[in-house]
């Protein structure tokens, strides 16, 4: 049983793991700021949200676990609000002032 | 399992790094800035949590609850400023 949760959870390290590495690849490869946002929000929900789990299965106190799931429930809320007020920022200030260089 | 739980600290701090590469890259913008910042939160909120299953410390997930709600307030602050500022 034990072998199992620490599989779970080395798997689940290592998805959220991946996701930030690809996410910073993203950020430097992606040509537009809101490409590149489309890629670094990617582990800002589910990355957070699979290392939170891995860190879940591995603790046996239940007041940790407690304040993991409400990480993990603020995280699932601020992070696509704020996102979204980044990239319409960014949009309307695109509109007003059209950047020179492509 | 104390193995694969630092390779993904391995890999987190190596994003971490790409992120802030891009936040100090000279040819960044604003919002390239902001947007890298935001994700180096989640990025470090990630390495708190691997690294409380680490240490087995569990004060790292208190700090990791609070940076995420720190990260949340910047970014909408850094996007209202964004919208008022004039370039």
């Amino acid at each position: 049983m034990s072998t199992v949760v620490d599989i779970a959870t080395a798997a689940l390290f290592l998805i959220g793991a991946a996701l930030a590495v690809i996410a910073g690849v993203g950020l430097h490869r992606l040509g537009d700021t809101r490409s590149r946002m489309h890629a670094a929000t990617k582990p800002a929900t589910l990355g957070v949200l699979c290392c939170a789990v891995g860190a879940a299965l591995q603790s046996d106190s239940s007041a940790l676990v407690t304040k993991l799931l409400l990480a993990m429930a603020l995280q699932l809320v601020t992070a696509p609000v704020g996102a979204h007020m980044l990239a319409r920022s960014i949009t309307r200030r695109d509109e007003q002032h059209p950047p020179t260089t492509s | 399992m104390i193995g694969t739980s630092q390779v993904a600290l391995a890999l987190l701090i190596l994003a971490a790094v790409f992120t802030v590469a891009r936040a100090v890259r000279p040819s960044s913008s604003t919002g390239d800035r902001a947007v890298a910042l935001d994700m180096a939160t989640s990025v470090i909120q990630c390495g708190l949590f691997v690294g409380a299953v680490i240490l087995g410390d569990g004060i790292l997930v208190d700090i990791a609850l609070v940076l995420g709600l720190l990260g949340f307030l910047t970014s909408v602050t850094v996007a209202r400023f964004l919208e008022r500022a004039d370039r």
